[in-house]
Formats: structure tokens, sequence, C-alpha cells
């Protein structure tokens, strides 16, 4: 009998709290949006995997010694993960795009706009009675914007480690949304006739300029934004390894095997940050609304930006690719090419798209940068 | 209520300070790659085809008497057979 009673004070049901039960259920949202929906499940179903185990009680997956307290210690706390997964995005990443028309980069900074206002709009919250964001916590949450989810964690462990479980899921999750979120502003902007622009066709791009691109990055980070580097760097490695050309197989290995096994342990340590203690706070509702502002603003300002341009250059750019300018890539390229075959189903803005989307990627890594050398 | 305002504004300052040096970073940026675009840009397809065209049309590789024995001994093959 007392051998059935130490069975039972140990089994999962005599445990349980509420909140366990509750964030178990959200793990299972997550898993059923990555399954059934098809959302970032390489990023959402790790996550979701990891909430369930984080939350089973007496599992000591995320106490000490336990795997999912040294996957985060190792990985994240270190903010080696995002820096590999960064390196693996670099040698994904092809610049062409970008190379061939430089002006698009100023697409990518427009963008980082949400970033900003998002830092404004987290220190207003602590208007209402309840949140309390120190500046850190502002700039960790503001950076969801950026829509680069290696970002946001990377700068949520510097600056935010409380937050970082709230901050990844809403990064990603809106992520995922981007074809939800962006095609009503985008459409709210434009005029019809914007929307039918077509563009010329890119030049060729050379294997030298490619070889150059990614040292040059690197060298204008190391002279004017050295706390970019981390990120920057890794990004740069990355692309390198993949335009040099004689290093094929770390090409392939940074942009499969190694993002791969990367991305398994990252989900399931930032997974194991939805314990219900740390998530079940107002802070982390607060954190979803500001995340989902700041990715509409950065669309806003990518989109008028690109208005702006098309403007001065006599309509020959669509206003559309501003859009892409938060990072998300190739997401949001992809759903700019959508809207705007909606509009003319012989314009396809794809490789356009490519441009401004791989300059957000570098547009957020730089803001990352600013907002790490200003509050780090 | 102070301290809050206080945040605000130093909020601001980072913004505004923050978009200036995202923009004249990527600036930077832009301009470089028109430099090395400068140097290393291949040459524009169109010129290209000229000049792999224009040998072919300006120089003919066979001469108009070997043209004419070749013609005259593809002749002489086909009536053989």
């Amino acid at each position: 009998m007392e051998g059935l009673l130490a069975f039972w004070s140990e089994s999962g049901i005599a445990n349980f709290t509420v909140g366990q039960i509750f964030m178990m259920g959200v793990g299972c949202l997550l898993l059923f949006l990555a399954i059934a929906k098809g959302f970032e499940p390489l990023l959402l179903l790790p996550i979701g995997f990891g909430a369930i185990l984080a939350n089973i009680p007496n599992a000591g997956f995320t106490d000490e010694g336990g795997l999912l307290y040294f996957a985060y210690h190792v990985g994240i706390e270190t903010g080696i993960f995002p820096l590999l997964i960064f390196m693996g995005v670099g040698a994904l990443t092809d610049f062409g795009a970008l190379i061939a028309n430089p002006k698009m980069l100023l697409l990518g900074a427009a963008a980082q706009f949400g970033i900003f206002a998002t830092l404004l709009g987290a220190i207003g919250l602590n208007l209402i009675p309840g949140f309390e964001f120190s500046m850190q916590d502002a700039a960790a949450i503001a950076i969801i914007g950026g829509a680069d989810g290696p970002t946001a964690i990377f700068l949520a462990s510097k600056l935010a480690p409380d937050l970082l479980g709230a901050i990844a899921v809403a990064a990603y999750s809106y992520m995922a949304l981007v074809p939800l979120i962006q095609p009503p502003i985008m459409k709210l902007l434009t005029t019809e006739s914007e929307r039918q622009i077509k563009m010329e066709q890119l030049r060729e791009v050379s294997k030298k300029e490619k070889i150059i691109f990614p040292l040059m990055v690197l060298g204008l980070t190391i002279l004017f934004l050295p706390a970019a580097t981390p990120l920057v760097g890794m990004f740069c490695l990355g692309n390198l390894m993949r335009e040099s050309g004689v290093v094929d197989r770390l090409s392939s290995t940074a942009q499969n095997e190694l993002i791969n096994i990367v991305t398994i342990f990252l989900g399931l340590a930032v997974g194991s940050k939805l314990s219900a203690d740390k998530f079940l706070q107002v802070e982390t509702l607060g954190i979803l609304v500001l995340g989902a502002v700041a990715f509409g603003i950065g669309t806003a300002t990518g989109v008028l930006m690109a208005k702006l341009m098309s403007k001065l250059s006599g309509g020959k750019i669509n206003p559309l690719l501003g859009a892409a300018g938060v990072s998300a890539v190739p997401m949001a390229a992809r759903v700019v090419n959508k809207v705007g075959l909606e509009s003319n189903n012989q314009n396809f803005l794809l490789m356009h798209a490519m441009g401004p989307n791989v300059a957000g990627v570098l547009g957020s890594a730089v803001a990352a940068g600013v907002l790490l050398a200003v509050l780090g | 209520m102070e301290a809050i305002s206080e945040q605000l504004t130093d909020a601001l300052g980072i913004m505004i300070l923050g978009m200036c040096l995202v923009f004249v970073f990527l600036s930077v940026l832009i301009l470089a790659m028109k430099l090395v675009a400068k140097k290393y840009a291949p040459e524009p397809q169109e010129k290209k085809r000229n000049i792999a065209l224009q040998p072919t049309a300006s120089k003919p590789t066979v001469s108009p008497l070997m043209a004419a024995v070749i013609a005259s001994a593809i002749h002489q093959h086909r009536q053989k057979a």
C-alpha cells in the first residue's frame, strides 16, 4: 500500500498545476499550427514539444542537470545557437538580386522603423499598471519587428533573458503569419496602378562581386558597428563559404546538417522557456500585441519608402517591394510576388523582392547591433 | 510618472539615433557596392552578344573558292550514291 501511495504521489496526475496544464495546451496549439496549418513547422514543432516537456511535473527537464536546462544554458544563454543559425542562413542566401540593385538596401533600412517605433510603444505600455518594461526589455521586444527569429533570440538572450520565451514565440509566430498580416497593409497603402508596375530585368552579377560583398559588409561592420559583428560576422562567413566555391562541403554542411541540428535544439531550448511561471504573465500579452504592431509598422514604412522611391525614379519601382524589407526570408518576398500577381498576372516580382528581403536581414542585424551598442 | 516620461524621451532618442545609424550604415554600403560594381560588374549581355556575333559576320572562315570546291564535291558524292 505504501508503495502504491509513493507511486501515486510521484505521478503526473497528482502533481499537475493549472498553469502547467495550460502551458501544455499552448504547446499542443503550437504543434497543431505546425502540423495541421504548416506554420513555420521547422521551429514551431520543436518549440511546441519543448513546451510540453518543460511543463511535465517531476521530470526535471528544466532543472539543473536536465536536457533542456543544458540545451538552453549552452546554446541560448551564450548566444551560440542563433549565431550558428545565422551562419547557415548566410550560406543559404544569394545576394545576387541585391548586388544587382543596391538601392534596395534603403527599403531594408526603412522597414526597421517598426523596431524603433515599438521600442517607444513598449515603454509607453508602462503607463498601464501591471507593465514594467525596462529599456532593455523594450529593446528585446522591439526587435520582433525585425521579423528575424535568430536576431530576436540573440538580442533577447543578451538584453532580457527572462522574456526570451515569449519573444521567441512571438517572433516565429508572426513570421509564420506574414502571409496574413502583410497583404492588407500593402493593399491599403498602394493603388492598383502602382501594384501593376513592372520592373526592369536585373543585371547579371559577377562571381567577384558576390565574393567581395560579404567581406565588404563585414569590413563596414567592423569599422562602424562592432556590436553587430557576432551576427553579421557569422552571416558573412556562411555567405563567403557559399560564394567562394572552394569549400562546398562546409557550405553544404552549414546550410543543411548543421542548421538542422541546431534548429532542433534551439526549438527545444526556446520551448523550455515556456514554463508556466515565466510565460503566464501579463507581460506576455503585451509582448504578443507589441510584436504584431512592430511587424505592421515595419511593413508600412517599407511600403511608404518604396512609394517614395517609386515617385523619385519616375515609376520604375513597384511599391509592393517595400513590404519585403522586413526580413522573414523568403516568406515576405513570396507575399510580395503573390500580391503583385493578383494585380497583374504577368508581373513576377519574386526576384526583385529578394533584394529588399535580404537587405532586411542585414538591416535588422544592424538595428540589433545599434540596440546592443546603446543598451548592452 | 516622471520616470516614464523620461524613459519615453530616451526611447525617442534611441529611435531617431537608431534609424539614422541604420540608414547611414546601409547608405555607405550602397556606395561601396556601387564602387565594386564599377570595377567588377560583368559587361551587359547585349554587348557580349554583339562581340560574339561580329567575328562570324565580318570574317567568313571559308573562302568562296573553297566553298565552290566543297559544293561540287558534295554534288559528285550525291550523284555517286
